[in-house]
């Protein structure tokens, strides 16, 4: 397998986009990161688009094909990949492994998706199509309530306080203030989040991401055609994606995610790297709750002390391991299919040196997206070409 | 002394015996397609429990209700309902059937 590097990348900002389709959206994104490409648009053999919901919330279908003709590309394969919540990162390693065996030098990634222009009830019937609905969907679940249920678990096993969750809300509404791509962060207080409406308990309304559009792209290329890229070529040490059980009940307990304690594994062995070498990770925060169990999951802290670290300031820019500097799915926002692919654009600024809210000498960063009920994750390590 | 609990209907696969909350098309032990219906005493273990205060589209004329895994003393786990939640102890509380209705379990304390 050839070695592959990311060189263009693009976004738009994250948020309500009112009056502007997918396709919008989409364009947007992947022409920014097609002009910092470094090769030609004739040279890009293959697109993979991450969605998850244009079909029910849309009653569109074939985005990548259609995306691939707006931007003038040629009569290339063109994939659309679902997986969720993970339908950004998948998208990604699809790309990395056609370029890394040689398929293609130069591949397209795109992530999107609209989502306001729903009803709140539509939404949550359209995420659902992401549990199984032959066993957990039938008794009214949600994914708020999914990470309710977690909660709990962990609140009776490690001793996890309404504060110290909190911490994790303010660390990243705070971050998201940073981020121009934002749409919502926010300066918050133990107090407001308290107050806040009750969703899924114990999941209150700050403990949730909001619903979004958005679209994030990135060119991955042959590390050999990199150089003539005109930023950073960034390094692609890894790129995972595992599949974990899709039911509740499947798991050994919710504190946990076998696909993302898999995925991470495989993605340090992959890297040759431990996981005390990362300097920065995006991990999915869809639920303040959902970034406990990720940080630890990924090995990235002590089982059980995930909220307890964000408490004692330990994950914030500056601290011993800053996750969501973005400001994470919580403040960034979470247009679903777009999500994994605007983890490694973060990244992919923060390990160029160029983020708002930088971490300082980063030169190793890692990516997590997770989805359903825990079904499939992709975790990446990205570093920077010249460290 | 309580009643007998009413009974929970799981899969019990007819080659191998393993048990499964189902549905399922085959066993995730042997593989075999011998997937039967077989039922359980309605009693477990509250594992965690939820209160679903924004429910998806097609649970909204229900308003709120909790949600709940209960591990059957059968050994499966299964997704279902909480009745009257404020009278668990706490997670590890006994629970009970209630009732089911379109295969979904709901239970109360015991």
């Amino acid at each position: 397998m050839r070695e592959v590097a990311i060189t263009g990348v693009g976004s738009t900002s994250f948020g309500k986009h009112e009056g502007r389709g997918l396709e919008s959206l989409a364009v947007e994104a992947a022409n920014g990161a097609l002009k910092r490409a470094g090769v030609e648009r004739k040279e890009i053999g293959a697109v993979y688009l991450g969605n998850f919901i244009a079909g029910p919330l849309s009653g569109q279908e074939v985005l990548a094909g259609i995306v691939a003709d707006e931007l003038g590309l040629e009569n290339i394969p063109c994939t659309k990949v679902e997986g969720a919540c993970a339908s950004g990162g998948i998208a990604f390693r699809h790309a990395v492994l056609s370029v890394a065996a040689g398929l293609c030098d130069a591949a397209l990634v795109v992530g999107v998706e609209k989502m306001t222009h729903a009803s709140g009830g539509q939404v949550t019937q359209a995420l659902n199509c992401a549990m199984d609905n032959r066993s957990d969907g039938p008794s009214g679940l949600t994914f708020p309530g999914l990470f309710g249920l977690a909660w709990r678990i962990h609140a009776a096993k490690y001793g996890t306080s309404r504060d110290e969750v909190s911490a994790v809300v303010i660390k990243n509404k705070a971050n998201g203030l940073k981020n121009p791509l934002a749409q919502l962060g926010a300066d918050l207080s133990p107090e407001i989040i308290r107050q806040s409406q009750p969703i899924a308990d114990p999941i209150q309304l700050y403990d949730c991401c909001p619903v979004s559009d958005g679209a994030a792209a990135v060119i991955v290329v042959a590390k050999e055609r990199a150089r003539d890229a005109p930023d950073l070529p960034i390094d692609v040490l890894a790129s995972v994606q595992t599949r974990g059980s899709p039911r509740i009940g499947g798991h050994q307990d919710i504190v946990s995610f076998d696909a993302t304690v898999k995925a991470a594994e495989r993605a340090y062995q992959a890297a040759g790297l431990r996981p005390s070498d990362i300097d920065l990770v995006e991990l999915h925060d869809c639920f303040s709750m959902a970034e406990i169990i990720d940080s630890e999951d990924l090995g990235l802290i002590p089982r059980g002390l995930g909220a307890k670290w964000a408490a004692e300031g330990r994950t914030r820019v500056g601290g011993e391991i800053p996750i969501n500097a973005s400001g994470g799915l919580l403040a960034k926002g979470h247009p679903v299919g777009a999500t994994g692919v605007g983890q490694l654009y973060e990244t992919v600024l923060q390990l160029r040196g160029l983020h708002a809210n930088q971490v300082k000498g980063a030169g190793i960063g890692m990516t997590h997206n997770l989805g359903g009920a825990g079904i499939a994750c992709s975790v990446s390590i990205l570093k920077r070409s010249d460290a | 002394m309580q009643d007998k609990p009413g009974m929970v209907e799981v899969l019990r696969c007819g080659a191998c015996g393993a048990l499964d909350a189902g549905p399922r098309e085959i066993c995730p032990r042997c593989h075999q397609a011998a997937l039967q219906r077989h039922a359980v005493a309605g009693e477990g273990t509250l594992l965690t429990w939820t209160v679903i205060r924004r429910p998806p589209a097609a649970f909204r004329a229900e308003g709120c209700y909790a949600v709940a895994v209960v591990e059957l003393d059968a050994g499966v786990k299964v997704t279902g309902r909480l009745e009257a939640p404020e009278d668990v102890k706490g997670l590890g509380a006994r629970v009970r059937l209630l009732r089911s209705k379109d295969g979904v379990a709901t239970f109360r304390a015991a």
